[in-house]
């Protein structure tokens, strides 16, 4: 498929490498309008697809980062109470009746959009909504995107409903914190986002530091590899392995060996339990198992 | 002999036959799918069929643990000789049989008496019969008299949510000043504050984790413990339930069913650990490695119903009650055996187990479950 072909050479393009799979559910996503949401595991670069579709697209990225307690106010809008307060005072001493001074102030210039508003309301081209780790927001949160997802259409009690002229290519992240439900899954196409194979990261790693050492960061991807299977508290992603051939790139090293695991583990190992468990294994082992692979 | 797209005469025919293969093999694909898959089929996606595969994937599953299923289903279908098949569910062999009839039977709060201990059972009647039952411990209870206690369990217990949740109701406290309704209420007095509106907390239904050991030496009680769970399902915004005995099995999914027979039938057919060893540790340790990040967050709590006769490693055990207590509020650990006179936690699980434990209390009457209400309304 050549569409498909050119999604991967343009991602490519932008600094991402994007497996078939993935490339094809873009592919539909772009064509059959619906949401995306991307499962994984944290640090597998679920956040940069939208960054990069947004990129791809020549369009713009609206992002909306969840958290508990996130509600309708700081999602869709909020009214502009300062200037709303002001206007009332300054109409006080003219004639209109209090429905005119009302319709006046619940009018367009006094609502602050927030990202969901944005997303619906762009004016020429459709932009890439961004909803990240939609698993940290609360279930009534979740209830209510599902009418924003189905409809493209937001309801302002007080102004009415405004409908996307463009409806934005939406794109949900999970850590998996917790279940979503099976009605926003429903909306939307599925995809996990796993940690990338050895000639995949690779391949990253190499976009991202174009004069790193071959040898250096293929040994970078093999330790990461074998870290992974550890069983860490937390396991280390794309962002760490990237970190790390950073890091050791930025010190000069030509070699990953044991002095050199210490000094930077900290771009890899994020909490202190992980550090002992890999100094008790011993780091020449975990070295030689990646070099053994 | 499966369903195969050879036999359909048209494209469209044969998409909607693997619909419905795909929905007979239980993957959640309704007419909104269907449609998907046709005019996925419609871009043009059909004539290759990995990326085939890659689209109905997106559409046809919504987790990752039915990919494999998915993956599966497609092979047998439209015959690809490509996808790797690893994994299948293995049939249950006949030796689970056995097994089986004892899980039921459990479930049934009729297990196998195995010490003979039906002498020693009380059969109480008379006024005075609802006060001393609540009081009787479970393993102590004949047939006829656990009828009973059933009843007035399933009472007691939904006055206890009744009364959690109005406390939450009125412990509520006034919060900030919500300047949108207090515009629009003050909009008649020309937008001079006169009245204010204030922005009240919403009540938080927390989070628990429990976990039940349904082990063999647990089988008198497992049957009115599980019942205190489903009867917690009121209060507790989320509960997240596992049973655990040689192997750990989460049982979330079936809590969410209404009726109370309708579960443990689900439960009867669905889990095997039942009236088995106990390897506590390793248990915790599955819990820790599969659904700690998913389960327990901040304000969880976490509860342990097990009489800690473990035939596992003690370190490990303490080891992974760490790990928990640490992602955790609070972690409270309830053992039916402490109500035996004289009881001393001295078995070599619950004494590796104590130091991490914040709260170690009995469980194994009406009344010492019933004491528990404070607790939970604590959170």
């Amino acid at each position: 498929m050549t569409e498909i072909k050119s999604i991967q050479d343009s991602f490519d393009a932008l600094g991402y490498v994007v497996d078939q799979e993935l490339a094809t559910i873009l592919f539909l996503m772009t064509n059959l309008q619906k949401p995306l949401l991307l499962e994984g595991h944290p640090g597998v670069g679920k956040t940069e697809v939208a960054n990069i579709l947004a990129a791809h697209l020549g369009t713009e990225l609206i992002r909306l980062q969840c958290y508990e307690g996130l509600d309708v106010h700081s999602a869709v809008y909020e009214w502009n109470y300062q200037k709303q307060l002001l206007s009332i005072k300054i109409q006080e001493s003219n004639e209109k009746t209090d429905t005119e001074k009302e319709k006046h102030i619940f009018g367009k210039d006094f609502l602050m959009p927030r990202p969901l508003l944005k997303a619906i309301s762009g004016k020429d081209k459709p932009p890439v909504l961004l909803i990240d780790e939609i698993d940290r927001a609360d279930e009534e949160f979740e209830a209510f995107l599902l009418e924003l997802l189905s409809a493209y259409q937001i309801s302002i009690p007080e102004f009415g409903t405004i409908k996307a002229t463009h409806p934005p290519y939406v794109i949900l992240t999970s850590n998996r914190t917790r279940e979503l439900s099976d009605a926003l899954r429903r909306r939307c196409l599925y995809h996990w986002v796993n940690y990338p194979d050895f000639d995949k990261e690779l391949k990253i790693v190499h976009k991202h530091l174009p004069d790193i050492d071959q040898k250096l960061s293929a040994q970078v991807v093999r330790t990461i590899n074998v870290l992974r299977n550890k069983k860490l508290e937390k396991s280390p992603g794309i962002s760490e392995t990237l970190d790390w051939a950073m890091s050791l790139h930025a010190l000069g090293k030509k070699k990953l060996d044991e002095e050199s695991f210490t000094i930077t583990q900290g771009s890899v190992l994020k909490s202190y339990s992980d550090m002992e468990k890999i100094k008790t294994e011993g780091v020449a082992n975990i070295l030689e198992q990646s070099n053994s692979n | 002999m499966n369903p195969n797209y050879q036999s359909y005469e048209s494209i469209t025919h044969a998409i909607l036959g693997f619909a419905a293969y795909a929905r007979a093999h239980e993957l959640n694909v309704g007419i909104r799918e269907t449609q998907e898959a046709l005019s996925i089929a419609a871009t043009g996606l059909i004539r290759e069929q990995e990326f085939f595969r890659y689209a109905l994937k997106s559409v046809f599953c919504n987790s990752e643990e039915n990919a494999v299923l998915f993956d599966q289903l497609f092979a047998d279908y439209w015959g690809a000789p490509k996808a790797s098949v690893t994994s299948r569910i293995t049939m249950k062999n006949q030796s689970n049989l056995q097994k089986q009839m004892q899980r039921s039977l459990v479930l049934l709060g009729k297990g196998e008496n195995k010490d003979g201990q039906e002498e020693e059972g009380k059969n109480v009647s008379g006024a005075n019969a609802a006060e001393q039952l609540r009081k009787t411990d479970f393993s102590k209870l004949s047939e006829i008299d656990s009828e009973y206690l059933e009843k007035l369990a399933t009472n007691l217990w939904k006055q206890m949510s009744r009364r959690l949740k109005k406390k939450l109701k009125t412990s509520t406290t006034k919060g900030k000043i919500d300047i949108r309704q207090t515009i629009r209420n003050n909009i008649g007095s020309g937008g001079a504050m006169l009245e204010l509106k204030l922005k009240l907390k919403k009540p938080t239904r927390n989070r628990l984790v429990i976990l039940l050991d349904v082990s063999g030496s647990m089988d008198k009680y497992s049957f009115f413990l599980l019942r205190f769970i489903l009867a917690l399902r009121a209060h507790f915004q989320k509960i997240e339930a596992f049973i655990f005995s040689t192997k750990l099995i989460r049982i979330t999914e079936f809590l969410k069913i209404k009726n109370l027979d309708h579960v443990l039938i689900q439960l009867s057919t669905h889990t095997d650990n039942w009236s088995s060893g106990t390897k506590i540790g390793d248990c915790l340790k599955s819990f820790n490695d599969d659904f700690c990040k998913r389960a327990l967050q901040g304000r969880s709590m976490t509860i342990i119903l097990s009489d800690g006769l473990d035939t596992g490693e003690p370190e490990l055990l303490a080891n992974e009650l760490h790990k928990i207590k640490r992602r955790t509020r609070k972690l409270i650990w309830l053992n039916p055996l402490k109500g035996m006179d004289g009881y001393q936690p001295l078995a070599r699980g619950m004494s590796a187990a104590l130091p991490e434990i914040d709260v170690f209390r009995s469980a194994h009457s009406l009344d010492s479950i019933l004491e528990l209400e404070n607790y939970l309304a604590d959170v």
